[in-house]
């Protein structure tokens, strides 16, 4: 497949989902398609610093969960209007990234995976105990929050299109350029990107803040679309756990990867999920142990390592 | 002046001192060979001038300014490139790829003019014919000159060599120290590493000599091969590298 080949197929899908609502689609797929597309945004946010850098973060749900809560905290408690909450939400993970990221890129392998873990959990902890400790009403505890009822699901289809496109264009511009080969270099050996010139350190930590960014905004989208929140729900391990699935399936570290893993997974979740309620995530569990035994490198990986150099 | 300086270099591991209180300098458009036995504290040497080990004594000036205790990146764009001993390709990035990185972020180029470098540069060793191959497909020769050809890309006024002709036979060597010759026509300097006699005695202007972390000799190729502790601690009986 060339180059070009995939980027114009993705263009031109988006145009098609642009105006498919208009078309007479099922409530029910508009919600589904907004699921996809918001699965794969925060795939692309764990694949520009994973999938890149080839630093597993097992703690990327922390930057949603923030995102949700501040969003929700500025709805509910500042009124403030949702599309400013939701950008703020990104802002403020963007921002928590920093300080968690200069400590935690420092380490390798194992270590950043475990640090990041710790960090997402200890997000989920404060949340759930930060009230009961202080003895105030902010966070809510374990109760959560309820945000005010939101539009209907042709608005989330659309912010989540958005997103998505927002996300792997980002990824594709990234891909091309100085910054990306930054980011490939240090995948590949790290010291030898040191030595070439590469502020590792830099780039990896601008990483980390690009996919909080994003994290957070779709925390705050998801929050206001779901209605009600709590540490449990947005603090899951399970959603990091989901990314970095669908970054596997799909093809790490290439820019269509994330698009077709969580499409594809999201959808056989679905599939499965009505015809075998009950033994659907063994069916799944066994497709996705198949798919990785078969494609090591992912859908996407795969097709394009089979010409030379892989480009996508 | 001497464009690059370093002074009472010291770096321990623990209680040993891979490097204790060396002194060398190096001239612009000299060659320094570098030889020693193993675990002599060359590559350690050459990893505290890059700044991957911060030196626990000493300091180490390029062009009059002081490095040591910069990060290697820092290093890099000043203008020092090293070459190491195990290989490190980008793997899954393309021969070009590879030397790219070094023009954008070593020598700071934007896209067009780092790839336009990077083509001349693998012509000028000779890679020219694998640039698209995936740098972990190619053969060891091969990557060595890729090693070079990205510190090459850095614009590094000092290119450092780890063992680049290691495991290299007998003509692969002529090519690549007709390389360096060229390389040094262009006014850069270089510090050599090399365990192969007949390459370092050959190319070099003034070697240095280590042994155990410290400088044991320094002189012409002729001086040191002469050196009684030369010979003990490392070349062995005379005949062995006439």
């Amino acid at each position: 497949m060339s180059r070009r080949g995939p980027k114009a197929l993705f263009i031109t899908i988006v145009l098609v989902l642009l105006i498919t609502p208009y078309s007479g689609m099922s409530g029910y797929l508009i919600r589904l398609f907004a699921t996809i597309f918001l699965w794969i945004g925060k795939t692309g946010c764990w694949n520009i610093i994973s999938g890149h850098t080839g630093y597993i973060d097992f703690g990327a749900v922390g930057y949603y969960g923030i995102g949700s809560y501040v969003t929700a905290l500025l709805m509910t408690k500042g009124h403030v209007p949702f599309l400013v909450s939701a950008l703020a939400g990104g802002l403020v993970s963007g921002l928590i990234a920093l300080p968690i990221g200069l400590p935690t890129l420092r380490l390798r392998g194992a270590y950043f995976g475990i640090a990041t873990l710790a960090f997402a959990e200890a997000m989920k902890q404060i949340l759930l105990e930060f009230d009961k400790t202080v003895e105030v009403n902010f966070f809510e505890g374990p109760h959560g929050i309820t945000l005010p009822m939101g539009p209907p699901n042709e608005f989330f289809y659309y912010i989540g299109l958005a997103i998505m496109v927002a996300v792997v264009g980002i990824t594709y511009r990234i891909r091309g350029s100085k910054f990306g080969y930054a980011l490939r270099a240090i995948r590949e050996a790290e010291l030898a990107a040191e030595l070439s010139g590469v502020d590792t350190l830099k780039a990896k930590v601008e990483a980390y803040i690009i996919g909080a960014f994003f994290l957070g905004l779709i925390g705050g989208v998801e929050a206001y679309w779901l209605t009600y929140i709590t540490p449990h729900m947005v603090f899951d391990v399970f959603i990091t756990i989901q990314m970095v699935v669908m970054s596997l399936l799909g093809g790490i570290g290439t820019v269509f990867g994330p698009v077709v893993g969580a499409s594809f997974l999201t959808i056989l979740y679905e599939l499965l999920h009505r015809d075998f309620p009950y033994t659907y995530t063994i069916i799944v569990g066994f497709i996705i142990v198949g798919i990785v035994l078969l494609m090591p490198k992912g859908i996407v990986g795969t097709r394009t390592t089979k010409g030379r150099v892989r480009k996508i | 002046m001497a464009i690059l300086e370093a002074r009472n270099l010291t770096k321990y591991f623990g209680v040993l001192a891979a490097v204790h209180s060396v002194d060398f300098s190096v001239e612009k458009g000299e060659i320094l060979g570098m030889i020693g036995p193993n675990g002599a504290g060359k590559s350690t040497l050459f990893n505290v001038v890059m700044g991957v080990y911060r030196p626990d004594k000493g300091e180490v000036v390029f062009k009059g300014k002081m490095i040591s205790g910069l990060k290697p990146h820092r290093i890099c764009r000043a203008g020092i490139a090293k070459t190491s001993q195990m290989v490190q390709p980008f793997n899954q990035m393309s021969v070009f790829e590879n030397v790219l990185v070094g023009g954008l972020h070593g020598k700071g180029l934007p896209l067009s003019r780092a790839g336009k470098e990077a083509e001349e540069i693998l012509e000028f060793v000779g890679l020219g014919g694998l640039k698209e191959r995936p740098s972990g497909s190619i053969p060891v020769p091969a990557r060595r000159r890729l090693e070079l050809a990205r510190a090459l890309a850095t614009g590094a006024e000092i290119i450092l060599l780890d063992e680049n002709m290691a495991g290299l036979n007998p003509t692969e060597i002529e090519e690549v120290l007709r390389l360096l010759r060229e390389i040094r026509k262009q006014g850069k300097t270089l510090i050599v590493v090399e365990h192969i006699m007949r390459v370092i005695m050959g190319i070099s202007d003034r070697i240095m000599v280590l042994n155990y972390g410290e400088k044991i000799a320094e002189g012409t190729p002729g001086e040191v091969a002469n050196n009684e502790r030369v010979i003990d601690a490392y070349l062995g009986e005379k005949r062995c590298f006439a």
